[in-house]
């Protein structure tokens, strides 16, 4: 039997946002096939360009370089046969349920558009609800009138852009679980989907194939099979290995276990001239400095695995993974394998003060080479005041790759937060922090004045 | 689109709703058969106005059908302008500052052009006249309601874009679908605003001179500009109730029932639970039970739902084919013919009005000098005066709903009341306190425009949140700190709002409050509003053109110097959330 066709493809897509300084290459050379009866999950952390590249096999984005194929053919616009549920729902406050699921088949005669509304209303549970205005419904109600009105029209493939992401938890999990039926339902012409997801258990349950991103840049790191049978069993062992294997792969993706000290990082010298070196530096995590206190003092004493944390703080893993690469950086944590451990040094930060915290902090901050970076940089200033365009510009052109607004906005939080550098908003300007005179408390509405 | 099962309260048809809904139909019918006659009438440059009150009526019928055909006409030019700019990236950047100049240029920046242009065309009937009243009504309306649908067009979620292109809605279908749903409740209220705006000037706008000749046109404006020239009190009583009647009217019979039907629209309260008053009000609930109603919304609704329907299966045709390309070529064909006429016409414009104000010498210029410096006095301390007194009343009312909701329907009274029909009454107060119209021409400005930083601040007031108040009150915030401290910076981005709102209607205001004819005598002071009133009056067209290109060059000037920096500064550091 001979492999069928792909109905849709990627070949060699690759694709930026915004023009000129202010570029930013969101996914780099990219190739994907999804086939009949292929229901692949795009799984990966967060600004790994899921939604773009769904967006890009639907053909609401045009890549700036490669080619999309719809059914062997190029592809210009939008592709024929898809329906898309949005994160958000995307429904017409001002039409009823019935009248939101209709849009999608309005073409067809009124008996047969009818009946099969009444047929998708009925099969997700909305059948007493027709004429109904959005805003009377729940979160998970909304999500079954964009389901249904995605659904209605028979696509040929369906699209799901994290469509569960804005639902509480178990909600979510009803939902999910009644999609899974749709997919072992014998009488449901249904089987290709494309879901953007960064839930894995979401992926294992759904998918027959996974493909894992990596970020910055977008790229895809591994394509994993997952062929148990449907329906899905969360509570099977071959569905617990197939989580803990898809755990495995998404730690070696964004937390490597390379030799990660925080004095050894990024030690890249780019000589400007004779007498100056240049260094560049390694990124740091975009997390909020407070935010890795708070997770340090939600770790316990031995060790534990990374996705149960996620699984704890009720967060998805790409910002736990985050958290944890900005603890080990400053070597409150280690990570051997996907496991988190509490190091002596952060164990004494936790049992320190507010103000201790942040002078241990520091000391380790100021190590990091982009710190240095930073402080050198504001001292050759003329005036010690260093303009934001100009650090911008700087770590654009040390670090290609990142987008440099990312990490600018999480310089500044580290550097106010360890008292390294003050920053002023209005004037767009930054410059070493000087403590000055007692602290003073202020009243509302001075910062506003 | 799909027919709704009817709510239980409108299963029983009613024979009196009936009559009522048949009774509106004949009398509109009977209203555009007279209106149609009146303008088929042979020209009258000066229709003769009878000052009796038995004449009101009809009067105040041609007045509305101008204001309501002048809006027809904004609602068109706002949904034809804002989408070329939103979709046409290089007919935006013209598009957008030509407004923002349009919107600055006082009403007699327009009349001679058209009056003389319209009445050339139509020689022999009243269409020349009606029509060149009709487009001045249209410039004191248009401009807020064309920046508000383009907002609006800006404010499309993405989501809902996207979901557009999916169901391969074609731009008819989108606009009818997406954008208009999107954009009805500010084009709602900012069409409420545009009337009053459009009222404003309904003196001027039906009974001017042009250089010699007379010319006036029967309605409310006239009957109350006659009067006031007669020094007729009674008859100038009898045309401000008229007024009074038909703005209430108009308020209650079709503003009101939209506020409260655009309210579907609302997308704030989209995730939240469904808003009280929404919906059918008590008028709509009796009238839709008349069955004749009933079979016309049917009919409607089957009429727009076959006109809307999306005939095809999405994206059936090969996108890659003709059948897009076709069409999208032929687009950008018109798109560029009609930025080439705009380019002409914006061309014309200026080269004509260059050579015109190239005639004017030294001494021309010294006086608009002078009278500029007045009037930019004037607008300054009338806008001082409405901020000193409307910020104190607007927080109390933002912060106090329940007086809010009772004095609403007042203030949106006195806010559409056009101002200069009770110029002649405060000038015989000013007069009586010993003051000239040199000073007198401020409250003149302030009646007209104190309303717009009213509504803003309550509105702010309101928007304050909730946490914020408690802090405040738990601090013991009182006296000036409080004031200071978090009333003034807390209705910062609204008090801004309103006093480039209000500053714009000042400006335009002093033409008619530096130039004010009472009794028998024309009263006027040295300002630049009434240097543009007399070149009008004395159908001198260069100094119209200096009066008119000064004041609108000043107006962007000091909003783009001034308004929008504060605006911005208000917005960046004042906003919550």
């Amino acid at each position: 039997m001979s492999p069928p066709a792909p109905i849709l493809s990627l070949r060699h897509v690759s694709h930026e946002y915004g023009t000129g300084a202010n570029r930013d290459l969101v996914l780099s050379d990219i190739s994907l096939d999804v086939t009949a009866n292929d229901v692949v999950a795009l799984l990966g952390p967060s600004g790994c360009g899921k939604s773009t590249l769904m967006r890009m096999l639907t053909g609401l984005i045009t890549p700036s370089k490669g080619e999309v194929f719809h059914h062997g053919t190029p592809l210009h616009g939008i592709a024929a046969g898809v329906a898309m549920v949005f994160q958000n729902f995307a429904l017409f406050p001002w039409l009823t349920v019935r009248g939101n699921v209709l849009l999608a088949v309005e073409h067809l005669p009124p008996a047969e558009r009818d009946a099969k509304v009444d047929r998708i209303l009925a099969t997700v549970g909305l059948g007493a609800y027709e004429s109904t205005y959005p805003r009377e419904l729940s979160g998970g109600m909304k999500q079954r009138v964009g389901i249904a009105r995605a659904l209605v029209a028979s696509p040929e493939v369906l699209c799901m852009d994290e469509p569960f992401s804005a639902l509480d938890v178990l909600t979510a999990e009803t939902l999910r679980n009644e999609l899974a039926r749709l997919l072992t339902d014998k009488t449901n012409p249904l089987r290709t989907m494309i879901l953007v997801t960064h839930n894995i258990d979401e992926a294992v349950e759904l998918a027959t194939r996974i493909v894992v991103l990596a970020a910055n840049p977008g790229r895809v790191d591994q394509i994993v099979a997952n062929p148990l049978p449907y329906p899905r069993d969360s509570k099977s062992p071959a569905f617990a290995a197939a989580v803990e294997n898809l755990h495995r792969i998404l730690t070696h993706t964004t937390l490597p276990d390379a030799p990660a000290g925080a004095a050894d990082t990024g030690k890249v010298i780019i000589p400007v001239d004779e007498t100056h070196h240049r260094i560049a530096p390694v990124t740091i995590p975009a997390v909020n400095a407070g935010e890795v206190l708070g997770l340090l003092a939600r770790l316990p004493a031995e060790a534990i695995d990374i996705f149960d944390i996620a699984e704890r703080l009720g967060r998805d893993f790409g910002s736990v993974v985050n958290l944890v690469k900005a603890a080990e950086l400053l070597e409150l944590v280690r990570t051997p394998g996907q496991d988190v451990l509490i190091t002596d040094f952060g164990r004494q930060v936790l049992a320190a003060s507010t103000l201790d915290q942040k002078k241990l902090l520091r000391e380790k901050i100021l190590k990091l080479k982009i710190f240095e970076l930073l402080i050198r940089l504001i001292n050759v200033q003329e005036d010690k005041t260093l303009t934001d365009d100009t650090l911008l510009a700087e770590l654009r052109a040390l670090l290609p790759h990142e987008k440099p607004r990312v990490i600018f906005r999480t310089l500044v939080n580290w550097g106010r937060f360890a008292e390294i550098i003050q920053h002023d908003q209005r004037s767009h300007q930054m410059r070493l922090f000087t403590r000055k005179g007692p602290r003073v408390l202020v009243g509302p509405g001075a910062s506003g004045a | 689109m799909v027919p709704n099962e009817p709510r239980p309260e409108l299963r029983r048809t009613s024979l009196w709703s009936d009559l009522l809904v048949i009774g509106l139909f004949a009398a509109t019918l009977l209203g555009a058969l007279n209106v149609e006659a009146e303008w088929r009438a042979p020209l009258t440059a000066a229709a003769p106005i009878d000052l009796s009150p038995s004449v009101l009526p009809l009067y105040a019928l041609y007045s509305l059908a101008r204001s309501w055909l002048a809006y027809g006409l904004s609602l068109v030019f706002t949904i034809l302008i804002a989408s070329w700019a939103f979709y046409d990236l290089r007919a935006r950047r013209l598009i957008l500052p030509a407004l923002d100049v349009l919107q600055s240029i006082p009403v007699l920046g327009f009349l001679p052009g058209l009056v003389l242009a319209l009445v050339a065309i139509f020689p022999h009937n009243n269409v020349g006249l009606e029509l060149a009243c009709i487009v001045m009504i249209f410039t004191g309306q248009v401009w807020n309601m064309a920046f508000s649908y383009y907002d609006s067009l800006q404010g499309v979620p993405a989501e809902h874009r996207n979901l557009a292109r999916l169901y391969d809605f074609s731009g008819w279908q989108r606009f009818w679908r997406v954008e208009l749903p999107f954009g009805t409740q500010s084009l709602v209220y900012n069409s409420m605003v545009s009337m009053a705006g459009g009222w404003f000037f309904l003196s001027i706008t039906e009974a001017f001179q042009l250089g010699d000749q007379d010319f006036r046109l029967p309605g409310i404006g006239s009957y109350m500009s006659v009067a006031i020239a007669q020094g007729n009190v009674p008859a100038q009583i009898y045309g401000v109730i008229a007024m009074g009647v038909v703005i209430v009217t108009v308020d209650r019979l079709i503003w009101w029932p939209l506020v409260r039907w655009s309210k579907k629209f609302n997308l704030d309260d989209f995730a939240g639970s469904s808003s009280g008053d929404s919906g059918p009000g008590k008028v709509a609930l009796w009238l839709a039970r008349s069955a004749s109603l009933q079979r016309i919304s049917l009919a409607w609704n089957t009429l727009t739902n076959a006109l809307l329907r999306r005939r095809h299966a999405p994206h059936a045709v090969d996108d890659s084919a003709s059948a897009t390309r076709g069409p999208s070529r032929f687009w950008r064909w018109v798109a560029n013919i009609a930025f080439a006429l705009l380019l002409a016409l914006g061309g014309y414009a200026v080269v004509r009005l260059g050579l015109l104000i190239a005639k004017l010498d030294v001494v021309d210029w010294l006086e608009i000098a002078t009278s500029t410096s007045y009037t930019t006095l004037r607008v300054f301390a009338a806008l001082a005066f409405s901020v000193l007194w409307a910020v104190p009343v607007g927080v109390w009312l933002g912060l106090n709903p329940a007086y809010a909701r009772r004095l609403q329907p007042f203030i949106q009274f006195a806010a559409s009341f056009p101002a200069p029909m009770i110029y002649p009454w405060v000038l015989t107060l000013v007069a009586a306190v010993g003051g000239t119209l040199g000073w007198g021409a401020i409250p003149l400005i302030v009646l007209g425009t104190q309303w717009y930083v009213l509504f803003n601040v309550v509105s702010a007031a309101s928007a304050i949140p909730n946490d914020v108040r408690s802090c405040a009150a738990i601090m013991g915030l009182s006296g000036v700190r409080r004031w200071t401290r978090y009333l003034l910076p807390a209705i910062a981005p609204g008090l801004v709002t309103g006093c480039i709102t209000a500053a714009g209607g000042a400006w335009n205001a002093t033409i008619v409050a530096e130039y004010v004819r009472s009794g028998n005598s024309l009263v006027q002071t040295t300002g630049l509003g009434a240097y543009i009133s007399r070149a009008t009056n004395a159908g001198d067209y260069p100094q119209l053109a200096a009066g008119v290109i000064v004041m609108a060059v000043l107006v962007v000037l000091i909003n783009r110097l001034v308004w929008k920096k504060l605006q911005a500064l208000a917005n960046e550091r004042c906003r919550f959330g």
